[in-house]
């Protein structure tokens, strides 16, 4: 192995393998170590961050795949995390099922969801989509408020979900929280590397890029579209879902375009069109208010309440920032950095056509 | 008859609303989502002016808040241009689309920031101008929002059809790039257009403001005129009026007439049908939907 | 090469900073204080913070409680729930605070209690108050503020005084909070005698003017608004726009005098515009208001008005707990010092406020005030609400 060069393959195994290089396999080993490890180092509310983190994570991961990889631009995120979360609640709240019922029906509910609101956008694109996902939206969270108000003990409070438990241990802790998501989050962003390099997501760059001349290679672009669409929606429920038991309490209102938007932005931070992108993004935008606030409080001069009106608006320096100065996401800083360490001591600039990757 | 006259003031602001956005459009193929934010921005200037000249706003403070205002929101537009919407020229217009959200973002914190997320009125021709026997009456801003709407879009057909600035609006817009070449400036077409387009948005807020009220939550009214823009057909400036009229009067009539809480949802329907159906909108281009 | 380098060195003068600033003085009072200052309520929820704020300045000014200051955290929740999570979860962990006080909105109120509950720090929340509040209370949670059921009660009361018959209407959004406001004031009139009628109206809506003409169509004697504030300036001007100039009744979840004067501003005459409200006006001249007249002027807050009052109050509820509490304090002796505050407020609420173990809510006092030409003159006295007349659905 020693003698062979990196560069060249010589089985079908080597080819396929997600870390190809040696230092990449080092790099993710001691990060998976340090998740490993950081729970031992870190206080509760350091922790939460980072389950917080994981949770946009998931759903970062289905929004890139229907956004980024297959190009459609959809609004409708909120409101399927919302279905995750509702159908969470009524099942663990109501009929008192186990957690180990109720995220799994919540990703269905999700999918079967996102499956429906796909169908009158394959006739749409661009912005003509967004409007579509937009409206699908609203209506999902008009027919959720209407039961929120029906039903609940304390409507305004919202349901209650209880602690998922198995057998007689109920995940309360922040600790055991970290471990637990991480533990969904990992094979969540492994699945999504795979599929973006499966034929699946070939077909769905494909479509991206230029749909008619995917059609007429043959790809079915419906059926992918639709299959973006759920399982877009299914990881978008799936997030939700966690989130309701991780909060403890749905409501509604949580569910905004506003939340959509922020999705948006962590894929755009991140990087469209890359999984890894989509990780990165997640972390980013969540701690991003916490990083201001942090800031803030660590300026020689008291802003008071203004600071949080920056807090406000650095989403929107984000996001404007990236799309001015760095199109294709944090993950294009990360391949620069990795790109000058793999050929150093060359120097190698590389020439991007406008677009591609 | 009260009815229709209040359809008709609604539907005039989002008239307004919309044409600016189909302004934009024209010219550069971009979507504006933050012309509700540019909106209820420029009417919360407006009224901070209105009490540097003065808290009465009738008379000669009136006249100096609205060119203040005015003045403000125009050279805003151009900036806006400058500053962000220059940079992406030559970049597929969804970048654009998204730099715009951004900047909502922003300028909804602004609000927070600046006006101190305060909610206030704008107390302008709140004089009732003629009263029904049923008891209902309209105001004088309401007869003034809809005669400011007819002469915006006079105004606007007016210069896109007679001036040579217009002609060249429109040139630029159809083929930036033969424009160039027969020496039309496009960055001042471009900066023309963002600075119509943040006045007119100004103006909407402003009459707006004066018939409601405003908030960091009004700044809805922008989805509300986009969807106006889309039913009408984002390039069409009469698609904008009878967009804002159609969304006005679904709202008013579900509202009224139907349920009132689902008058939020009934203008994405009134889209949603007139897309399946007509996709370019009401009286847009027809061509093929490769935009964004 | 010197790019990178400048923004290194920024960020180490800024980890520096970070942790420098953590180090605060060991001896004073940590409490923390967290609502909505840049979200959809923030209009209302600021003055209730500045209030608070003004209280705690004022208070050290003195020389503090105990002979200790308190240290208060201003944290923003942006009415949204996961982040006043995390928000407490910081409050707790970094900033060591002994209780939270503030809140904002009930949907966002129910998680924050659930991770409190599970170290043991109490909640004071103002402004807005979740049932669980009320017997039996739920362990470290008590409330200052308003409950959309006890306050559509009280104005059901309040309201005979204005016209003793006839229909009333009431409007609210479709919120949660609204529909169970709506609830309890319809059950209060209709007991009362008097016929009901309601609008619904979206809670994203901008213009009221359908709404207003159908509340107008139903040929009210009066009409109560449920909602918060800046939905009244939008709905009484559509009102009388719609023809309507009977009473209309401003239910104070967040609204206050300056709502008011907007409102009469907007509808073109200020006339039969009331307003029931559970803390004092400062045209009022209550005992209690010339100290927060006077440390508003001193810390630069121009036109305190009742929603300043809500966190003056609150604040004053800080003192006496802390006092109560003593030198030494900690969480559960916070908590057990809240469950016997018995606070005068001065005139500010129209009766004292009174914890106990059982009951973290108290009794209540709403009063209505009719709007005179440019401020809010009381009618009639302060009603009393010790509970819930009508049983929660």
């Amino acid at each position: 192995m020693s003698s062979q060069s990196p560069y060249l393959l010589v089985s079908y195994a080597q080819t396929n393998r997600v870390l190809p290089e040696p230092y990449q396999r080092v790099v993710v080993a001691v990060i998976v170590a340090a998740l490993l490890c950081l729970p031992a180092f870190s206080g509760d509310y350091f922790l939460h961050l980072m389950n917080l983190c994981s949770i946009a994570v998931i759903g970062a991961v289905g929004i890139n795949l229907l956004t980024g990889y297959c190009g459609q631009l959809s609004l409708g995120q909120a409101s399927f995390m919302a279905i995750g979360a509702f159908t969470t609640a009524i099942l663990a709240q109501r009929y008192g099922l186990p957690f180990l019922v109720a995220i799994p029906a919540s990703c269905c509910a999700g999918a079967a969801v996102g499956f429906v609101v796909g169908l009158p956008a394959l006739r749409f694109r661009g912005i003509y989509l967004a409007i579509t996902t937009l409206a699908m939206h609203y209506a999902i969270i008009y027919v959720l408020t209407n039961y929120q108000a029906v039903v609940g003990p304390s409507a305004s409070a919202g349901i209650t979900v209880p602690a998922p438990s198995l057998g007689g241990f109920a995940l309360t802790s922040e600790r055991g929280w970290f471990y637990a998501l991480l533990i969904i989050a990992a094979p969540v962003v492994i699945f999504g590397i795979n599929l973006a390099r499966s034929y699946i997501g070939r077909a769905w760059v494909a479509i991206r890029d230029r749909d008619i001349s995917a059609e007429t290679s043959g790809i079915n672009v419906p059926r992918y579209k639709l299959l973006a669409f759920t399982i877009s929606a299914a990881l978008a429920a799936l997030a939700g879902s966690l989130g309701a038991y991780f909060t403890t309490v749905v409501t509604v209102e949580e569910y905004t375009l506003e939340l959509a938007i922020v999705y948006l932005a962590m894929i755009i931070v991140g990087g469209m069109g890359s999984v890894t992108g989509s990780v990165l993004g997640a972390v980013f935008i969540t701690l991003l208010p916490f990083a201001v606030e942090r800031i803030s409080e660590a300026l020689p001069w008291q802003l008071g309440t203004t600071a949080f009106g920056i807090q406000e608006a650095a989403i929107g320096v984000a996001i404007i920032g990236f799309l001015l100065f760095e199109p294709d996401g944090l993950i294009e800083i990360y391949r620069r950095v990795a790109t000058y360490f793999e050929r150093w001591p060359f120097r190698y600039h590389e020439i991007k056509p406008g677009g591609a990757r | 008859m009260e009815l229709s006259v209040s359809i008709l003031a609604l539907g005039s602001t989002y008239a307004l609303l919309a044409a600016g956005i189909v302004v934009i459009y024209k010219a550069s193929r971009v979507v504006n989502f933050a012309h509700g934010e540019l909106a209820i921005v420029g009417a919360y200037v407006f009224h901070s002016a209105g009490f540097l000249t003065g808290t009465s706003l009738t008379g000669l403070s009136l006249v100096a808040t609205i060119a203040i205002a005015a003045a403000g929101s125009a050279l805003f537009g151009i900036l806006v241009y400058f500053a962000l919407m220059r940079r992406l020229l030559g970049r597929p217009t969804f970048v654009a689309a998204m730099v715009t959200i951004g900047l909502a973002i922003i300028l909804k914190a602004a609000i927070v920031v600046f006006f101190k997320s305060r909610s206030v009125g704008i107390p302008i021709g709140r004089q009732p101008l003629y009263n029904f026997a049923g008891g209902g009456r309209i105001t004088w801003i309401e007869l003034i929002s809809i005669l400011v709407c007819i002469a915006t879009f006079a105004a606007l057909a007016v210069f896109f059809q007679y001036t040579r600035l217009g002609r060249q609006f429109r040139g630029a817009a159809e083929n930036p790039l033969l424009a160039a070449q027969r020496q039309v400036n496009i960055n001042l077409i471009l900066a023309l257009a963002w600075s119509l387009a943040v006045f007119s948005a100004a103006l909407a807020g402003v009459l707006f403001g004066s018939r409601s009220m405003l908030s960091p939550q009004s700044t809805i009214i922008g989805l509300s005129g986009l969807t106006a823009a889309l039913v009408g057909g984002l390039d069409s400036l009469r698609g904008a009026a009878v967009g804002g009229l159609l969304v006005a009067a679904a709202t008013y009539l579900t509202a009224r007439l139907i349920s009132p809480t689902l008058a939020e949802t009934v203008p994405f329907l009134i889209l949603l049908v007139v897309m399946s159906w007509r996709p370019w909108g009401l009286f847009g281009t027809v061509e093929e939907l490769n935009r964004v | 090469m010197s790019k990178r380098k400048i923004i290194g060195m920024a960020f180490a003068v800024l980890a520096a900073g970070w942790l420098g600033s953590a180090a605060a003085q060991a001896q004073d009072y940590k409490i923390g204080y967290i609502t909505d200052l840049s979200g959809p309520l923030a209009g209302s929820y600021t003055p209730t913070w500045q209030g608070f704020d003004l209280y705690t300045k004022a208070l050290n000014d003195r020389g503090g409680v105990n002979g200790r200051k308190i240290n208060v955290t201003i944290d923003d929740d942006g009415l949204r729930a996961d982040r006043a999570v995390a928000a407490a979860k910081k409050q707790v962990e970094s900033n060591e605070v002994l209780g939270i006080f503030g809140l904002s909105l009930s949907s966002t109120q129910a998680p924050v209690i659930a991770e409190m509950q599970k170290v043991g720090v109490p909640v004071v929340s103002t402004f807005s108050a979740i049932l669980d509040a009320l017997p039996p209370a739920k362990p470290d949670y008590f409330s200052t503020g308003v409950m959309f059921e006890v306050a559509g009660e009280a104005i059901g009361v309040l309201q005979k005084q204005i016209a003793p018959s006839g229909k009333v209407v009431g409007m609210t959004f479709d919120s949660v909070g609204g529909r169970a406001a709506i609830a309890h004031n319809k059950q209060t009139v209709e007991k009362e005698g008097y016929s009901w009628d309601e609008v619904l109206f979206p809670v994203r809506t901008a213009d009221f003017t359908p709404f207003a003409q159908t509340a107008a169509g139903m040929s009210p004697a009066m009409v109560v608004g449920h909602y918060g504030a800046e939905q009244n300036i939008g709905v009484i001007a559509a009102l009388r726009a719609a023809g309507y100039t009977g009473p209309y009744i401003i239910a104070a979840y967040g609204a206050s005098e300056d709502t008011a004067r907007q409102a009469a501003a907007q509808a073109g005459s200020g006339d039969n515009i009331y307003m029931v409200s559970r803390y004092a006006v400062p045209t009022d001249n209550a005992p209690g208001m010339a100290d927060l007249l006077a440390a508003a002027k001193k810390y630069g807050i121009a036109n305190p008005t009742s929603m300043h009052v809500t966190g003056w109050v609150l604040g004053m509820f800080a003192e006496e707990a802390l006092k109560k509490c003593g030198a030494d304090c900690t969480r559960e002796g916070l908590d057990k010092a809240i469950q016997t505050v018995k606070l005068d407020t001065k005139g500010l609420t129209g009766g004292p406020i009174e914890m106990s173990a059982d009951n973290h809510y108290g009794p209540t006092y709403w009063r209505l005030y009719h709007w005179e030409k440019d401020k809010l003159v009381g009618v009639g006295d302060w009603l009393k609400k010790t509970d819930l007349t009508f049983p929660v659905k």
